[in-house]
């Protein structure tokens, strides 16, 4: 074979290498997020689940009760859907309870509250996890998006038929008063 | 939960990253996890129940000093199994950027894993190099802890992305009660430096130099060596009479630890670089020392800027002298400086430490999910590699 036959056999195998490679990390990026996102969906559940509880508690304001149970209740039944109605009501939950845990004497209040006090110990650890939660899947999204806008990998169709992964736009505002 | 840890450093040889993984994995164990630790080790038979050996470490030179790592075939093997019998919900690597058994861990697994980033370093090559080498690995992290801003800031200059910031973890309550070993912190004035004394990173020299010139001002000061390596060089340059005041102790056992570190009336830190946390800091401050230091950022941030110790120029031999003497006549100061230790210690306590771990573990993983070996590495495991089939992703 010629030594220009040998040239081009070594550069087509290299080109093969390199997008094989490309596609395996791609895969492997498209795997983190999906875990990454059932990861956010389940904190995220579990916070709707505490809060129905807390407006659940006997001797709670029935305004707060009332408030607090409505949010959660959307946020609750929209649990199964992946959409931006999702976001929307995530981030309403959010505000409710910046408003009504967003002062330290009103937080004293409720945690004087029998079954309360746990439930509010339990709401600070998950607003905690759903941020952390909330970045990480940002970061594999962000890793991925860089990859999937390469020339190559878009003229290859490397990504295949997965959809382009979309950064879930929380709001991460959680009520400070509740961490002391 | 059950939790594995990859430590890429030797278990036999005490280190910064090896004594983490060791309390961080008890702590988890206290709080009702199953806990197995990955690690090199030589001695089989000393190892506690929950550290699974890789075998006989090599020494390798990293970072300006000389680590003992596991790398090659067999070790990845060795990595596979663990990974495949210990069933775990999250993976824990520790230092991921060296070539060890972080990376080796990373490439055979699938799933939730996170990573701790210890090290700050300038030196920038070999960062970059393995990180390309190791992106691969780093692809896979799903969260990243830093245990200080600048091993924080060090990762996002040469990886990129970014990552949340777990100090080090003390455990408070063995030094609470440390007592000086006898005849020390008595009406004596006395100085306490703990590190490797032939290592130039750990500064010894610096408090060397300005020994004399405390001496001066205090003639019947104390220095009190402890740790690894032999000081003997550094400590010639000092006068006979000087050198007569200096007692070197040599390694000690970490049970000692606490009575060292409360034997000095100052402790004194003079590190020149590449510390990014801090943790013998932490430790003199719990066993109620006043401690003096380099002002690396590190430092400055375990201090508390300046409220829970004092720091003095780094590399200046005279600015230690003025401070430690400034500080040895001002009784009122060094009280006020060990309440404030104390409370500075206990934020950083492994119990406070190891549930904001837990929190990141909690972030990452999903019930049902398992972390699972990846079999990419072989060649027919591309077509074989079973996977989590999530719930379709839509517009979220």
């Amino acid at each position: 074979m010629s030594s220009q036959g040998i040239f081009i056999l070594v550069f087509v195998a290299f080109c093969i290498w390199y997008l094989s490679n490309q596609a395996g990390r791609l895969d492997r990026l498209h795997h983190r997020i999906d875990v990454a996102e059932l990861a956010l969906h389940g904190q995220l559940l579990r916070r709707g689940g505490i809060v129905a509880e807390l407006a659940a508690v006997p001797g709670i304001d029935p305004a707060l009760s009332a408030l607090w149970g409505q949010a959660a209740h959307e946020v609750l039944i929209l649990a199964e859907v992946a959409s931006p109605a999702r976001t929307q009501v995530e981030d309403e939950l959010s505000e409710i309870l910046v408003l009504t845990l967003g002062d330290q004497d009103e937080v004293n209040e409720i945690r004087s509250i029998a079954l309360a006090a746990s439930l509010l110990d339990e709401l600070a650890q998950v607003s905690t996890r759903i941020q952390m939660s909330h970045q990480f899947h940002t970061d594999a999204v962000r890793d991925c998006l860089e990859i999937r806008e390469q020339f190559l990998v878009r003229f290859c169709h490397l990504a295949g038929f997965a959809k382009p992964p979309v950064r879930f736009a929380l709001a991460d505002e959680f009520p400070e008063f509740l961490f002391n | 939960m059950r939790i594995g840890i990859v430590c890429p450093y030797s278990w036999d040889i005490p280190g910064g990253v090896s004594a983490h993984v060791n309390d961080l994995a008890q702590a988890l164990i206290r709080m009702g996890h199953y806990v197995s630790v990955l690690a090199p080790a030589e001695f089989d038979e000393l190892l506690p129940d929950f550290v699974v050996s890789t075998g006989k470490p090599r020494a390798v030179k990293y970072n300006g000093s000389t680590a003992r790592l596991s790398f090659g075939p067999l070790v990845a093997r060795k990595v596979s199994k663990w990974i495949e019998e210990g069933d775990f919900d999250v993976l824990h690597v520790h230092e991921p950027l060296s070539p060890s058994l972080s990376v080796l861990a990373c490439w055979a697994a699938n799933g939730p894993i996170v990573a701790t980033w210890h090290s700050a370093m300038d030196r920038s090559r070999m960062m970059l190099t393995l990180s390309k080498l190791g992106q691969t690995a780093m692809e896979k992290v799903s969260a990243r802890i830093a245990v200080s801003e600048a091993a924080r800031a060090t990762l996002i200059k040469h990886v990129g992305g970014d990552a949340v910031v777990i100090p080090n973890g003390v455990d408070v309550s063995m030094f609470t009660n440390a007592t000086p070993m006898f005849g020390w912190r008595g009406p004596n004035l006395s100085i306490a430096f703990l590190g490797r004394g032939d290592e130039p990173r750990k500064g010894l020299e610096i408090l060397v130099d300005a020994y004399p010139q405390i001496r001066k001002s205090f003639p019947n000061v104390r220095l009190l060596i402890a740790g690894p390596g032999e000081p003997a060089d550094t400590l010639k340059k000092l006068s006979k009479v000087d050198r007569a005041s200096v007692t070197v102790l040599g390694m000690i056992a970490p049970q000692d630890k606490p009575s060292v570190l409360a034997s000095g009336t100052i402790y004194v830190a003079p590190n020149t670089g590449g510390e990014s946390f801090g943790i013998v800091l932490l430790e003199a401050m719990a066993s109620g020392t006043p401690v003096v230091a380099s002002d690396l950022e590190a430092f400055e941030q375990v201090l508390d800027f300046g409220r829970a110790g004092i720091t003095f120029e780094n590399e200046n031999s005279d600015d230690l002298a003025r401070v430690v003497c400034e500080l040895l006549r001002d009784e009122a100061k060094r009280t006020e400086l060990i309440r404030q230790g104390r409370l500075r210690a206990a934020q950083f306590d492994w119990n406070v430490v190891a549930n904001e771990i837990v929190n990141v573990y909690e972030s990452v993983r999903v019930p049902g999910v398992k972390v699972e070996p990846d079999l990419t590495g072989q060649f027919m495991g591309r077509l074989a590699r079973g996977r989590i089939t999530p719930e379709p992703r839509g517009e979220l």
